[in-house]
């Protein structure tokens, strides 16, 4: 059972059978011109954030942009085990601690080990984190399952309070009290990253490595057991889809990158505070993940955006950003009652409905059906 | 061995607390099949208003404690009136995420009219207070663990003796049948919106004279009391009051330890992903109503 149930079944979900013959049937030019010029979109917006944008703008906005992109991969990874799985957890920005407690701590005990590699480093032992709290997954389902989550997550916030971000201090923890005011919990940048411009680029290629590897996976074999446990569980045992080895390793890969993402967030300009952690920070981001939408690729984006983007422009027109707690919270419910696939969806099929009937009024023909 | 009595009161207190906002959770829970995770944000709201009525409108202190009380049971009853029919066939998880909505609301609302600036909330009962032996406990922690004792009690007995509350047991058993049966559904849900919300109001002015009137931390000590009902199974409420207080007292006692004292306020969050987890691998899959 998923928190949204999808309205149809995507083409990812598809057996790949079926989408081969299909292939066969169609002439290649009808199949690949959409996905053609889908891909050009892509390739096009991806070249304009890489390579133009840090052009155009300051280097605030580059740095709000960077945390857009490293919060881009926590809600992929939420959005993948919400929409893909119909796993909810509620202790993703948990996680995103434990990954940049593990990158800081990585980079105090081993100084000379390359910044991609402990990136990667980083990911793996918070994925084995992650799969640990994901272990009940097994057993716990909906509900049940999210609550558990959510009391690791209130209980890993309560543990960081105590044993604060490493500072280079001694023992396993590697904090010490007495250099608290002199070094920061951050991670240490290699010099071809020093620059705003340059760890901006970074993050952002990491970020599509991390989407692409997303999308690999719900087209492989790993999406289409998702997608069938998702469905029914049941059905997919009967089905011989191996439901504990998929279960976890959807856990696995949404904790991965939520250790990456924590790793790239340790290492930006502001390094980590045990207060940036709280739990209700996990609630705010299935907000926007439902909100912007499980189904699509587009969805954790956009979802990003609303997180880290949003806020900022409001601050900067003079608003209260407590207004968009408040319309987070309306949006979960508006969601959860008519919007199940998200705005993504919604934005495109209302605005089409829109234009629809403003047509059909100006023909004079009255009011027509909003397009499907 | 350190002295525990000190940190006894201050635990049943506290764990008459968690008992107190358990039973509401499980009393809606079996009624509705709703999760109420805005129960704390409820409260939290609840204290804001009766402060404010205090010291900015400068109403009378119980007048104020009233008010924040019915603004519990209203707001839930609204909440629960405009979201739960709709909402009614879905999984219980979509439910739930529903009431996270519900929370971010209030969080929001509260966050931008009252801001994260500190206030404090002491009811007229700390005043009152007596030794016991050489400890010395005040009228709110009386009223704690009191309230939580007395309330389990009578909402088991309304559930087993009234007619209402033999209504929402059997809504917890099938809605469909209960339905057909003849009981007014939404009515009888509708009652348990409103105990459940006036219950998180008086929740809430507690909390915020015992533990402080902070927003964000009332709104989320409504996890340790969801320990407490996930211990009873969301069924159970003796049993879910016997956890309110065995965590409440677990949790005050560790103070006493150096070692483990600033870990305390894990205690509700261990206990119950314990229980969970108990739960799931002992004895098959949760049931899920």
């Amino acid at each position: 059972m998923s928190v949204a149930e999808e309205p149809e079944v995507s083409a990812a979900d598809r057996p790949r059978a079926a989408a081969v013959g299909t292939w066969l049937r169609a002439t290649a030019s009808e199949i690949e011109r959409p996905t053609a010029i889908r891909a050009a979109v892509v390739a096009a917006l991806f070249l304009f954030v890489l390579l133009a944008l840090p052009g155009l703008v300051s280097t605030f906005w580059l740095q709000i942009g960077t945390t857009v992109a490293i919060y881009s991969i926590v809600t992929l990874s939420l959005a993948l085990l919400v929409g893909r799985v119909g796993l909810v957890s509620l202790g993703q920005i948990s996680l995103l601690a434990v990954g940049g407690w593990v990158a800081v701590r990585l980079g105090f005990a081993a100084p000379g080990l390359p910044f991609p590699l402990l990136l990667v480093a980083t990911g793996v032992i918070t994925g084995a984190v992650g799969t640990l709290i994901g272990l009940p997954a097994l057993r716990l389902s909906g509900l049940y399952l999210a609550l558990i989550t959510l009391m690791a997550a209130a209980a890993i916030s309560v543990a960081l309070q105590v044993t604060n971000f490493p500072n280079g201090g001694p023992g396993f923890l590697g904090y010490s009290g007495a250099l608290a005011g002199s070094v920061s919990a951050k991670l240490h940048r290699p010099d071809w990253l020093a620059s705003s411009a340059s760890f901006y680029r970074w993050v952002v290629v990491v970020a599509a490595v991390m989407f692409a590897l997303g999308v690999l996976h719900v087209r492989s074999r790993a999406g289409r057991s998702w997608a069938a446990i998702r469905q029914s569980e049941p059905s997919a045992i009967a089905a011989g889809v191996n439901v504990t080895l998929y279960k976890l390793w959807a856990f696995a890969l949404a904790s991965f990158m939520t250790g990456i993402a924590g790793g790239l967030l340790a290492a930006s300009a502001g390094g980590l505070t045990t207060y940036g952690f709280p739990a209700q920070d996990s609630i705010t981001l299935l907000a926007v993940v439902l909100m912007g939408g499980v189904f699509s690729f587009w969805g954790p984006v956009v979802a990003a955006l609303l997180l880290k983007l949003l806020p900022e422009l409001l601050k900067n027109w003079g608003l209260p950003p407590d207004l968009l707690t408040i319309l987070f919270g309306l949006g979960v419910l508006q969601v959860m009652l008519t919007a199940p696939a998200g705005l993504v969806v919604q934005v495109p099929r209302d605005l089409a409905g829109l234009v629809a009937m403003v047509r059909g009024r100006l023909a004079g023909t009255g009011p027509a059906e909003p397009a499907e | 061995m350190p002295d525990f009595r000190p940190f006894l009161v201050l635990g049943l207190a506290l764990g008459g607390v968690f008992a107190l906002s358990g039973v509401g959770i499980v009393v809606l829970y079996r009624a509705t099949g709703v999760l109420n995770l805005a129960y704390g944000a409820v409260g939290a709201l609840g204290a804001l208003i009766s402060w404010s009525l205090i010291n900015v409108v400068l109403l009378p202190d119980w007048e104020a404690y009233l008010v924040a009380v019915a603004f519990g049971g209203v707001v839930t009853l609204l909440y629960g009136t405009l979201f739960g029919p709709p909402l009614a066939q879905r999984d219980p998880l979509v439910k739930a995420v529903g009431t996270l909505g519900f929370t971010l609301i209030l969080l929001g609302i509260m966050s931008w009219a009252w801001s994260y600036q500190a206030h404090s909330l002491i009811l007229p009962t700390t005043q009152l207070g007596f030794e016991v032996g050489e400890v010395r406990v005040n009228g709110t922690q009386i009223l704690g663990l009191g309230l939580g004792l007395v309330v389990t009690g009578v909402a088991a007995a309304f559930l087993r003796f009234t007619k209402l509350g033999v209504a929402m047991r059997s809504l917890a058993n099938h809605r469909e049948i209960t339905a057909t049966l003849g009981v007014p559904v939404r009515r009888v849900e509708a009652a348990a919106w409103l105990g459940a919300g006036l219950l998180a109001g008086a929740t809430g002015l507690l909390l915020s004279t015992l533990v402080g009137l902070d927003i964000v931390g009332l709104t989320f000590l409504v996890i340790a009391s969801l320990s407490a009902a996930l211990i009873g199974r969301l069924e159970s409420l003796v049993v879910t009051m016997i956890a309110g207080l065995a965590i409440g007292v677990v949790q005050a006692c560790l103070t006493a330890f150096d070692s483990v004292g600033p870990y305390r306020t894990m205690t509700p969050f261990v206990f119950a992903i314990v229980a969970l987890l108990w739960f799931g691998f002992a004895q098959g899959r949760l049931s899920r109503t």
